[in-house]
């Protein structure tokens, strides 16, 4: 059984749709910058990708309430974006909607906790009704009109990927005809706060994978695609020809927050991934790497990388672009990744220098075209030591 | 083991082979099944815990926060409980997360003025860290998530054993943890979502008024697909559903549930009830159930762990020790129809999450 990929929505700092996304990848333009929309002190110190948008606008194009958390703002937008894409019509079948994010609607409680511990005995605590994760895709459910059911992993960095392969697992096992997939985050004073004191994040546009990287830049987005059973590709009559081939969820069992330092995580998602989808890794023709930009992930993952690949093939992180989007990351890059695959075009790093000197291949840095991608490896790896791996694969078309 | 064509209902046969729950109530010694019961004084109820020096070094025991404590130590305690070192997938569950750590992470950084903390409660306010944890101690690199889906996360875990095994996964371990965080106490207490105090739990369905008693925990289960010297009871099919309007009984979801599983609903020795002291809810679940299943024994359980937004891995185990004991403790009870428990139905609902999962006796 295939589950085909039917549609795809994204928004992140470099684009409100998969259009303007794409555009900006082609033109190599990153979305990293100085943080204006977050009320933070870190603003003028840490860049990050932030969507440029205020919560009101996004309300708008959401058609929500300007008082939701922009996590389900910036959720709405890209799910209904992959919805109309597909051109679906859920009610004629068994949906789902499989979200991930990593804080929920703290955007929301952080305001509200701040002037609880004033001990203002007027401080409305309603505010804080939406932190739990499950919240934040409860309401973008109701938006898109889904109730069949709905579900939230919250796997920190590789959260959106792992929605993504429970969603394919659903329809293979025909308890669903239709799955929404992917993730969100959005920004909030928790998240740069948690990351800066772990000392990570660079105070320069970040550099994945090269020798001198010096830490990752937060970012915030969705990504969302829509995964079919065979059943509904037949129906839809798109002549659908991606779909979803390998994905592997493995644990590092090393540290909470560390990789291991030859990666065994990332090498048994890799590995586990081309398992299912019965290829092999000189088959896989492009690698959108977790490339964080700090030490250890690029590190681990680099590692990881040249132990399942003898030969390793163009490879890039889109983190230069948008940053680091977290529990959204698996989905956005998901969809750059079959935006890619649309337009037999590599998007290069940016900013890169230096090869890693524990490392046999550097990223691709330059936009490479008309290039025949069939087979794509996506990788995303987490605190908790969350590794998992996803393979788009271009099929003969149903 | 297969899907009933319906939405997200499964039958099949998933053997609970190791058990383990820390509650509000003495739980976490599987030996003794409710026969000490344990009465707290407020609308918050906190979980009994175990000596945590049997399965986390000190250094653990001082770092860690309550719920990764006792989370990890139930997932440990099952997988000792059914002899299994490593499974083949860890799947847990926690609807709110980690509060206590987040609250804290809040408090020390972002409402002070986001000063230079440091990141240990960060580290662990990350709903991943309880899963996370029992792979780095049992050293398991086994396919490992985390669900935070209200009503439905530790059914999610359920899906994900199901789906895994028809993968060929072989032992699985799948589990929720809950905790009491303040801030969401307040902001609940402040809602009108809670009983008003004073109040306490065993007399959670005989108050007046609305609201329920907020409660927390951990329950894990090691799940095979084969039945062993040790096994507890079988998960023979379950089923999720939002119910968008609380005040009909969803009389037809429950009856397409027992078609597709083969059984009458007469076959239902006990039904387990997730009411929990919400008087307009609670009247329509037992009037619904009451009427479908009218010589079954009705029995409730939110009033021993509170209500919670993973309650029903509690039910499961209360179901579980029910089959495996042959018995059905008193002060569960809501309706004695005096049966033997061969089959029980646990039917949850957390607001409009409502949730069937259908056991049976080895």
């Amino acid at each position: 059984m295939r589950v085909f990929i039917a549609g795809k929505g994204t928004i992140s700092a470099i684009g409100n749709n998969c259009t303007e996304s794409w555009e900006a990848l082609h033109s190599l333009r990153s979305g990293i910058g100085r943080i204006t929309i977050l009320p933070t002190i870190y603003a003028d110190a840490l860049p990050a990708g932030e969507i440029k948008l205020s919560n009101q606008e996004l309300a708008d194009a959401a058609g929500m309430d300007a008082c939701t958390s922009r996590t389900a703002l910036i959720s709405a937008i890209a799910a209904k974006e992959a919805l109309r894409d597909s051109g679906i019509d859920i009610k004629k079948y068994r949906t789902g909607f499989i979200s991930a994010n990593t804080v929920g609607g703290m955007d929301k409680t952080e305001i509200v906790y701040s002037k609880y511990l004033e001990k203002k005995t007027d401080t409305q605590l309603t505010g804080v009704v939406h932190h739990d994760s499950g919240s934040i895709t409860e309401l973008v459910a109701d938006v898109l009109g889904i109730n069949d059911f709905v579900s939230t992993i919250s796997t920190a960095c590789s959260s959106s990927a792992n929605s993504m392969m429970y969603g394919a697992r659903l329809i293979k096992s025909n308890l669903l005809d239709v799955v929404i997939a992917g993730g969100v985050d959005s920004m909030s004073r928790f998240t740069i706060s948690g990351f800066n004191a772990l000392m990570i994040l660079d105070n320069k546009p970040c550099v994945p994978c090269d020798e001198n990287r010096n830490g990752l830049n937060l970012g915030e987005g969705a990504g969302y695609v829509v995964l079919v059973s065979e059943r509904v590709a037949k129906d839809l009559g798109k002549n659908l020809n991606i779909i979803l081939s390998g994905y592997a969820n493995a644990n590092d069992a090393f540290h909470q927050t560390a990789s291991s330092p030859d990666g065994k995580g990332n090498f048994l998602a890799m590995t586990g991934a081309l398992k299912m989808s019965a290829l092999q890794p000189s088959q896989i023709n492009y690698i959108n790497l977790h490339g964080t930009g700090t030490k250890n992930n690029d590190l681990a993952e680099g590692l990881a990388v040249q132990k399942v690949f003898e030969k390793v093939p163009h490879c890039s992180s889109t983190k230069c672009y948008t940053g680091h989007t977290l529990g959204a990351s698996a989905g956005v890059e998901a969809v750059y990744s079959l935006l890619s695959m649309e337009h037999s075009t590599i998007i290069p790093n940016l900013r890169f220098e230096t090869q890693m000197k524990e490392l046999n291949f550097a990223p691709s840095t330059s936009l490479i075209e008309n290039i025949e991608l069939n087979h794509m490896l996506s990788n995303s790896f987490g605190f908790g030591g969350n590794c998992s791996s996803l393979i788009f694969s271009k099929t003969s078309s149903i | 083991m297969e899907n009933s064509n319906e939405t997200m209902s499964v039958h099949g046969e998933i053997f609970i082979n190791g058990a383990s729950c820390i509650s509000p109530q003495p739980t976490f010694d599987n030996t003794a099944f409710l026969t000490e019961v344990k009465t707290h004084a407020s609308n918050k109820i906190y979980a009994v815990e175990p000596n945590y020096s049997m399965y986390l070094d000190a250094i653990a025991i001082r770092r860690m926060s309550r719920i990764v404590k006792f989370g990890t130590t139930a997932g440990l305690m099952a997988l000792k409980d059914s002899g299994i070192e490593n499974p083949d997938v860890i799947s847990t569950a926690t609807g709110y997360g980690l509060l206590e750590m987040s609250q804290r992470f809040l408090q020390d950084c972002v409402a002070s003025g986001e000063g230079i903390v440091s990141p240990t409660t960060f580290i662990q306010s990350t709903h991943n860290t309880v899963s996370a944890n029992i792979a780095i101690i049992i050293g398991c690199n086994a396919h490992n998530n985390t669900f935070s889906q209200k009503g439905f996360s530790f059914e999610s875990t359920l899906y994900d054993a199901f789906l895994m095994m028809q993968e060929g996964a072989k032992k699985i371990l799948v589990g929720a943890y809950e905790e009491v965080g303040e801030f969401n106490y307040a902001a609940m207490l402040q809602a009108g979502e809670l009983k008003k105090e004073p109040c306490n739990n065993l007399e959670t369905f005989h108050y007046n008024n609305n609201g329920c008693i907020l409660g927390e925990g951990a329950a894990f289960f090691v799940l095979e697909n084969e039945k062993r010297a040790n096994t507890y009871a079988k998960l023979i099919g379950f089923h999720t559903f939002l119910n968008g309007d609380n005040s009909n009984f969803p009389i037809e979801e429950i009856e397409a549930f027992f078609a597709k599983q083969g059984i009458e609903t007469s076959a239902v020795d006990v039904v387990l009830t997730g009411i929990n002291g919400n008087k307009q809810s609670d009247n329509v679940l037992q009037n619904g159930i009451e009427e479908i299943f009218a010589n079954s024994t009705t029995a409730a359980f939110k009033h021993l762990c509170g209500e919670y937004m993973t309650a029903t891995a509690f039910a499961f185990w209360i179901a579980a020790m029910m089959l495996k004991t042959n018995s059905v403790p008193d002060v569960l009870v809501l309706k004695n129809a005096n049966r033997k428990p061969t089959t029980i139905l646990v039917y949850n609902t957390y607001l409009h999450y409502h949730s069937l999962m259908l056991f049976q006796n080895v």
